[in-house]
Order: structure tokens, then C-alpha cells, then sequence
């Protein structure tokens, strides 16, 4: 990761090898082209923002100072229809 | 054999980084961020790429025959 700037964006959260990981786990013959790569990439950090961005709305409405794993649950389950196992989320279920 | 993948396997995202760009993001909403969000995320991540992979798999594919007639 880039050390010289002091901004949030310059810290990549995903690393290519990870990304190459998880493309190998769909399909061990796939190659992806470096642009392809960096569109991912992109991608992958406007989820990030558009999630914890709309979970801190969902905490904020219901007046609390911290943003909980239900907020983020009730965006992705409500908005981009994933699911991840493990966190309890029986209680958002109609 | 069968590989069987589970939750606990190395987290998607780089902690440390993910953990910055979440606090950031919730500091302007002036929210404070419980610890399992930053996991929560990463496996959502992961599976918003995975979908995506899945999906441009097969439209590689499907060029490429198209190509062949």
C-alpha cells in the first residue's frame, strides 16, 4: 500500500493476489486482463462506500451512536440481496 | 476430494485499510463502528465480486463461441 499519502483512498483493501484467489475458485481456467482487475477493484471499494455509507443511515435512524451489524445486514439483505451466514440475523427475517 | 469452505478462512480484505475506510466513512456520520462490521463487509465483498466473476465467466464464454461460428 502507498505510505507517502495520508488519504483514506490510497489504502487498498483488496489485493490482487485475492482477487486472483477468488476468481480461481469460480473458475480455475478464467484469466482476468489487468484492466479488468482495476475495474474490480473499483467496484470493490464503491461497495464498500455505498454500504457502510447506507448502514450509518439505517444506525442513524434508529438514533444510535454506533453502526452495528444489523444496519449493514438489513442494506445488503434489502438492497443487494446477499446474505452472509453467521451473524444472527434471524430477527430481520419476516 | 471435496474442499469444503468455511467463514473463518483469511478475511477478503485487508483489515487494517478496511477498517480505516469504514471508521472514516462512519466519523461524518459521527457513528462509532462495532468490531464484526468490518468482517460483515468483507465477506459481503466477496461475494458482490464473486457474482460478478460468475457472471463475466460466462460471458467470456459465450463470446467465444460466438466466435467460433
Amino acid at each position: 500500500s502507498v505510505q507517502t499519502s495520508m488519504g483514506v483512498q490510497d489504502t487498498k483493501v483488496l489485493d490482487k493476489r485475492r482477487l486472483q484467489e477468488l476468481v480461481k475458485e469460480v473458475d480455475p481456467m478464467e484469466q482476468l486482463d489487468d484492466d479488468v482487475e482495476e475495474v474490480l477493484m473499483h467496484i470493490a471499494d464503491d461497495f464498500i462506500e455505498n454500504v457502510v455509507s447506507a448502514a450509518c443511515k439505517i444506525a442513524k435512524h434508529r438514533k444510535s451512536n454506533t453502526l452495528e451489524v444489523k444496519d449493514v445486514q438489513m442494506h445488503l439483505e434489502r438492497n443487494w440481496n446477499i446474505y452472509v451466514p453467521g451473524y444472527g440475523s434471524d430477527e430481520l427475517r419476516p | 476430494g471435496t474442499h469444503i469452505r468455511s467463514c473463518s478462512d483469511e478475511a477478503f480484505l485487508h483489515h487494517s485499510a478496511l477498517q480505516k475506510r469504514v471508521s472514516c466513512i462512519a466519523r461524518k456520520h459521527g457513528l462509532d463502528v462495532n468490531n464484526d462490521v468490518l468482517n460483515l463487509v468483507s465477506h459481503a465483498t466477496q461475494e458482490r465480486l464473486r457474482d460478478l466473476v460468475e457472471k463475466l465467466a460466462t460471458i467470456a464464454e459465450h463470446r467465444i463461441e460466438i466466435y467460433k461460428m
